[in-house]
């Protein structure tokens, strides 16, 4: 990025193939919609072109980026507020599509888990919680780049990843028992 | 070690992060405390089953949609360069930076970035600013994009169009241009629809008359009339009169601009 910024516009293109599906998942994650997520990932890479020269060789650079990423993420959601009213329904269903496709044989049983019933259980997760949950186990991000994207200490990550973990286990357990019973 | 501590060192134990010492110590922990070490195997299969979910995987579109934008952009920013009145870019890099931190925390402020508060401060008139820095460089993809050759990327051009300010007289311009003088049909229609984005300008009713009058084409013609008829522009009546009572005119753009004439009034 310090190249993009230094005005190698065309480097850019290294970073999009390095983490375009990275954030694709992000968003898929956060809002269970695949258009929406990749107009998404579109908007980021538009507006890491347009902010180049606010990166800091310094920071982190995946900190940076999913801190465009979640801004270009509340945008979008303020922009269907408005412009186009949200149809709830159109919104659930969607991801109930997503959540029911494709229970293909590996993701039937596994360690005694059912990941058809694990992936419910993170989309059922509140928002926030998912998020942290999507940067540190998806992602890969470091506490310390999670911290600098939320705005808030290491510590406060760290508790809040176990608290995120701690819910999605509940949920599951929820799921696991409806669905037994 | 407490068991509030544990709690909070879990997950680096699962991913391994807590360093060799760290490990030792919250080993030490757990022979110790039986309701950590159920919590630590229990919750602990959970955190590596996400492991096993299958990923997400993008379309090519978006690779597509960013070659595009990318070689739109450097086109754009040539071009703009051979314009010393609009360089934009040339605003300090402080300035920008802060800027760019603003118009995130501007964006995010009440709606829906829970718990964390702004990222950045700032004030509300660099926020605007910024904005307005971001809808130029939409106006640079969306004018270079109009110019070019091919009919599809004159088509994404109208599409960028979309994005642009609602106030933003350029894009207006070259949407104007493009109904008038495209070539593809499919990429005039596209401008017609897109001007509909510019409705809050006196200037699109003027323009989608004086182009009524112009166009040859029925189809673009019709996209025009219901257009006029979205902005209740009442000074169309005229020409939606001569057009209705133009005998070489085609017969469905007659009827439609009598229909018009009657939606007006
Ligand atoms: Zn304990």
């Amino acid at each position: 990025m310090a190249e993009v910024s230094a005005g190698k516009v065309a480097r850019l293109a290294v970073l999009f193939e390095r983490y375009h599906r990275p954030l694709f998942r992000y968003f898929v994650s956060m809002n269970g919609n695949r258009e929406q997520a990749e107009d998404l990932v579109q908007e980021v890479f538009f507006r890491m072109l347009r902010y180049r020269t606010s990166y800091d060789p310094a920071q982190s650079f995946t900190a940076w980026m999913y801190q465009i990423a979640r801004n270009a993420g509340v945008d979008q959601v303020r922009k269907r507020g408005t412009a186009q009213v949200v149809d709830i329904d159109t919104f659930v269903d969607r991801r109930a599509e997503l959540v029911s496709a494709s229970p293909g044989p590996e993701e039937s049983v596994s360690r005694g888990q059912d990941l058809a019933l694990l992936r419910r259980a993170m989309d059922q997760l509140p928002e926030d919680k998912r998020e942290i949950l999507v940067l540190s186990r998806f992602q890969g991000m470091k506490h310390e780049d999670i911290a600098e994207v939320l705005g808030c200490e290491v510590g406060t990550v760290k508790v809040r990843v176990y608290r995120a973990i701690r819910a999605l286990e509940q949920i599951y357990f929820t799921l696991e028992k409806e669905k037994a019973s | 070690m407490t068991c509030e501590e544990a709690k909070t060192r879990m997950t680096d134990y699962w991913s391994r992060t807590l360093g060799e010492a760290g490990e030792t110590e919250f080993n030490a922990h757990l022979a110790s405390c039986e309701t950590c070490r159920s919590e630590v195997s229990r919750v602990g299969a959970l955190w590596q089953g996400l492991d096993l979910l299958p990923l997400e995987e993008p379309s090519g579109k978006v690779r597509d949609r960013f070659y595009e934008m990318l070689g739109a952009y450097r086109q754009g920013l040539a071009a703009a360069e051979a314009r010393p009145a609009k360089r934009w870019w040339t605003i300090p890099a402080w300035q920008m930076a802060a800027a760019a931190g603003l118009v995130a925390v501007g964006l995010g402020i009440g709606y829906g970035v829970r718990g964390n508060g702004p990222l950045f401060g700032g004030a509300p008139a660099e926020v605007s600013q910024l904005r307005e820095e971001v809808a130029n460089m939409r106006q640079l993809v969306a004018l270079s994009l109009m110019q070019q050759q091919s009919a599809s990327d004159r088509l994404r051009g109208v599409s960028w169009a979309y994005r642009a300010e609602p106030s933003d007289r350029e894009v207006l311009g070259a949407l104007v241009s493009a109904v008038n003088h495209d070539a593809n049909v499919n990429v005039r229609l596209a401008a017609v629809d897109a001007l509909r984005r510019f409705s809050a300008s006196p200037e699109t009713g003027r323009a989608a008359l004086q182009s009524l009058s112009k166009q040859t084409t029925p189809i673009v013609q019709v996209a025009l009339i219901d257009l006029l008829v979205d902005l209740k522009d009442p000074q169309a009546a005229p020409e939606l009169r001569r057009l209705s009572g133009n005998e070489t005119a085609n017969e469905g753009v007659r009827q439609k601009a009598q229909w018009a004439l009657e939606r007006l009034q």
